[in-house]
């Protein structure tokens, strides 16, 4: 078949056209909004930089610190296996001694339990568990156990320790493929005790939060859902807790793709009042654009009306541009909520009171309240320009820890109204 | 040698899946040559699905390989051996070819399970190594007519999806590219509906967007239709073929779904002649956007060059790639990474720019095609974002790369399609006969 020159090129074009439609431009993490105003003093930091720090829990004098993924240096390369211990009285945290979790690359969650006798670790990827550690010497744990069933050999995303009706329990959330949530007595902690476990969350459950007997779960796209394990009087138990409620929390971004139900903490106000435990925080962690962890990042902090525990509803929200929430730490003395955010570092927000009630002008479009347009933004840490990548957040009364994945464990002042 | 830098827990499967290659060529070559009709622009014309007895067509190949890659991780350096693609292929026609049957099977899921040493390479949970396919790599019915000029086809099964170029195991190298993931869908339940008219084809497909899990794993057949694509193919003249494709691939990595989806383009020209000194060429730009919704989490691009020349009786084979890889937690085994990832975030993106030449001589003893090969890659890894949770330079020891691997391709039978396309979407072109450059690896 003889082409004329013109039909030639038309023919050459019309596929190749494709290409030229292609945007050249590389990733780059989406621009941060800087925090304009007060600071969260620093105090000191202690370095880790052989790995990538996790989260943080604080009891005493000590901080307990996990780590993640792998880090390398000259070839050299570490994996999140080790819990790293602090000294926390002075200044700047002082790394005292670590804990090498075997066949693991990643910890997540790290726990004291409300007694402090125990120390409680996620491992994540491979070989899921929970590794118990006796804390008489709060400076020198002692395993007993490691927890590790068919149940959870997936990985352990996240652990939450809670009591319920006097018995104390982890609430291990698991990682997909099947993921779910399992219960777990620890009665005897060199023998735990499975109790519960379902499948769950759209795709996975990421984490809970257990308080009077009710316990909060993050189900990812199926928002937050509240179970009954004795506190809310649908005859529910830890061993077979009963589904009260559930809301699907909004999305940072009309265009993302659900609600990416991350963390939740149920405040109690010390201050009491009619608000006191009317207010549930529901965090979002949605990919960031552009770029990758340790770099960019999304999500907001949702506030749902848990007043009617078997309607709850999102009233509120706190958003930063450029940057998403990871966990959370309560100063339920007064009223502040502590969020790890990030590549934005630390953000101190005041929840005290009626978070339900704003202007007009406080509201977004779509009705909810915005905290930030109510002047609820107390304070930011560690805004001061050089890159920091925060996960968790840990309040212990008067100072703020903070779990730097990039430098380290800060110490900040914590802040007031 | 070889067998000694096998994984000595995988001789036994090893074992296995070289007997039934040697079966199958045993097999391939005492099986009567069935008139296979080349695939010549008249056998695929509007006019030409003609009067032809039932036609069985069957080949069987395999590839062994000595490969040393410096520095592999660590500032190590590994070197491994492997049988790879141990396959076989079969096409088979019926009704004056009307009716048609496609079934190719792999048995990498017993000789590879740890991975081919790729530097670059990624995907279904491994990393800088290949991963294996499944062993029902294709299996296939179609069906093919064709009314007043327009030929028309519709295939169903499991197979390659309609998107981005040929295969790299029908391609000249040994080492697959960065891009594959970038620049292939396979492995899928499809349905795939095909249109040719003159130099022009378009193919439409519904698919399962997830991945495979394992190389017995079948797809999730609930999730059939959650993707698709369309692809465009001209052909100009008769061995220059420009193709253009798109697709949605609905939560490939986690099977379960609510993962990133992709949003994927591919442009190519692609020249391809059995004769001359220039027998193939390969000019290929891919890009897969990553999307939570519909917010662009991330943007991977490849750019990619090869081709082959005969200098008798050698033939030569180049290539070049610019690609960008995700990068995710590696787990214990540092070629390995998390199939189901919470989160949803990466934890890096490395650019790399290869560069691969390669040299073999075919032959032929008897029936079998043999063709010994040499092939030697240069590859410079960097970071693309920062910081970064993955820094190639202080992962590897190194800013660069090598890999030099020797081998031996051997086929016996003919080669039965054209891996990836199906009924009417076959262009009209002839690929070139079995033991050429580039085809019957």
């Amino acid at each position: 078949m003889r082409l004329t020159i013109s039909r030639t090129l038309r023919l050459v074009a019309l596929p190749l056209a494709v290409a030229g439609l292609a945007a050249c431009g590389s990733d780059s993490p989406t621009g941060l909004r800087v925090f304009t105003g007060p600071a969260l003093s620093v105090l000191g930091r202690g370095d880790m930089t052989a790995r990538h720090m996790a989260e943080v829990w604080t009891r005493g004098n000590v901080a307990y610190t996990t780590t993640w993924g792998q880090r390398s240096s000259n070839g050299v390369t570490a994996v999140g296996n080790a819990v790293h211990l602090w000294r926390i009285d002075g200044t700047a945290p002082v790394l005292v001694d670590s804990l090498i979790v075997e066949n693991a690359t990643t910890l997540g969650d790290v726990q004291v339990s409300d007694d402090g006798r125990l120390l409680v670790v996620a491992t994540e990827r491979q070989n899921g568990s929970i590794v118990i550690y006796d804390l008489t010497n709060p400076l020198k744990p002692v395993r007993r156990a490691r927890y590790q069933t068919a149940n959870t050999s997936n990985g352990v995303h996240t652990a939450r320790l809670a009591r319920v009706n006097g018995t104390l329990y982890a609430f291990l959330s698991i990682d997909p493929p099947d993921a779910r949530l399992v219960i777990v007595d620890l009665t005897d902690p060199a023998n735990p005790r499975e109790v519960f476990v379902r499948a769950m969350g759209n795709p996975f459950v990421h984490d809970v939060f257990v308080r009077d007997g009710l316990l909060f779960t993050a189900l990812w796209h199926d928002g937050m859902t509240i179970w009954d394990l004795g506190g809310g009087g649908k005859g529910g138990s830890p061993s077979n807790p009963v589904q009260i409620g559930n809301v699907r929390t909004a999305a940072w971004s009309p265009s993302a793709a659900g609600s990416a139900a991350h963390n939740i903490w149920w405040l109690h106000d010390a201050a009491g009042g009619p608000y006191a435990t009317r207010f549930a925080f529901v965090g979002e962690e949605a990919p960031g654009t552009g770029g990758s962890a340790l770099n960019s990042s999304n999500g907001d902090i949702h506030v749902v009306d848990v007043g009617d525990v078997s309607a709850p509803r999102e009233v509120a929200f706190y958003h930063v541009d450029g940057a998403g929430t990871h966990n959370f730490s309560v100063d339920e003395q007064r009223g502040i909520l502590y969020a790890a955010y990030y590549n934005a570092g630390v953000r101190a927000i005041d929840v005290r009171g009626n978070l339900a009630s704003c202007t007009a002008e406080q509201k977004a479009p779509d009705g909810r309240c915005d905290l930030r347009r109510m002047g609820r933004e107390l304070a930011a840490g560690l805004q001061n320009g050089s890159p920091v990548y925060v996960w968790g957040v840990h309040f212990d009364g008067s100072f703020v820890y903070a779990s730097d994945m990039l430098n380290g464990l800060w110490k900040l002042v914590a802040t007031n109204r | 040698m070889i067998a000694t830098l096998l994984a000595p827990r995988r001789v036994g499967a090893a074992t296995a899946a070289t007997a039934v290659t040697a079966v199958s060529l045993a097999v391939a070559m005492a099986l009567p040559r069935a008139v296979a009709r080349a695939q010549s622009p008249e056998s695929h014309s509007s006019d030409s699905v003609g009067s032809h007895s039932p036609a069985i067509t069957l080949r069987a190949q395999a590839l062994g390989l000595v490969t040393r890659v410096d520095p592999a991780l660590g500032g190590r350096a590994y070197t491994e051996g492997y049988l790879l693609q141990p396959m076989i292929m079969a096409h088979g026609r019926a009704l004056r070819g009307h009716l048609g049957a496609v079934l190719t099977l792999d048995f990498e899921g017993l000789t590879l399970e740890r991975g081919q040493l790729t530097p670059g390479a990624y995907g279904e949970g491994y990393v800088d190594r290949r991963h294996p396919h499944t062993y029902l790599h294709e299996a296939l019915g179609v069906a093919e007519g064709a009314f007043r000029g327009t030929g028309v086809s519709l295939a169903g099964g499991k197979g390659f999806v309609p998107f981005g170029t040929d295969d790299p195991m029908m391609r000249p190298f040994a080492a697959y590219p960065v891009n594959h993931h970038l620049a292939q869908i396979l492995e899928r339940y499809a349905l795939i509906g095909a249109v040719r008219r003159g130099p022009f084809s378009v193919e439409a497909a519904l698919f399962n967007g997830d991945e495979p899990r394992s190389p017995g794993a079948p797809p999730d057949v609930e999730r059939f239709g959650d993707s698709w694509a369309v692809r465009v193919t001209a052909t100009v003249p008769r061995s220059l073929e420009l193709v253009g494709s798109y697709a949605f691939v609905t939560s490939p990595e986690l099977v379960t779904g609510g993962g990133l989806d992709q949003r994927k383009w591919s442009a190519a020209a692609r020249f391809d002649h059995p004769t001359g000194l220039v027998r193939y060429a390969l000019v290929e730009w891919a890009h897969t956007d990553a999307f939570f919704g519909d917010v662009r989490t991330n943007r991977f691009t490849s750019f990619l060059a090869e081709g082959s020349a005969v200098a008798r009786p050698v033939t030569l084979s180049a290539r070049f790639e610019d690609t960008t890889r995700p990068e995710e937690e590696r787990l214990l085994d540092p070629f390995r990474t998390s199939r189901s990832p919470t989160d949803l975030g990466i934890i890096g993106i490395t650019r790399w720019r290869t560069g691969t030449v390669a040299a073999s001589i075919e032959r032929s003893l008897g029936s079998i095609d043999v063709a010994p090969f040499v092939e030697a890659t240069y590859a410079r890894p960097t970071d693309e974002l920062r910081p970064s949770a993955f820094v190639p330079r202080e992962f590897y020891g190194a800013s660069s790369v090598w890999a030099l691997s020797a081998g031996v391709r051997l086929g016996a039978g003919r080669m039965p399609h054209r891996m990836g396309r199906y009924g009417a979407a076959l262009p009209n072109v002839a690929p070139t006969m079995t033991g050429g450059p580039h085809v019957g690896h």
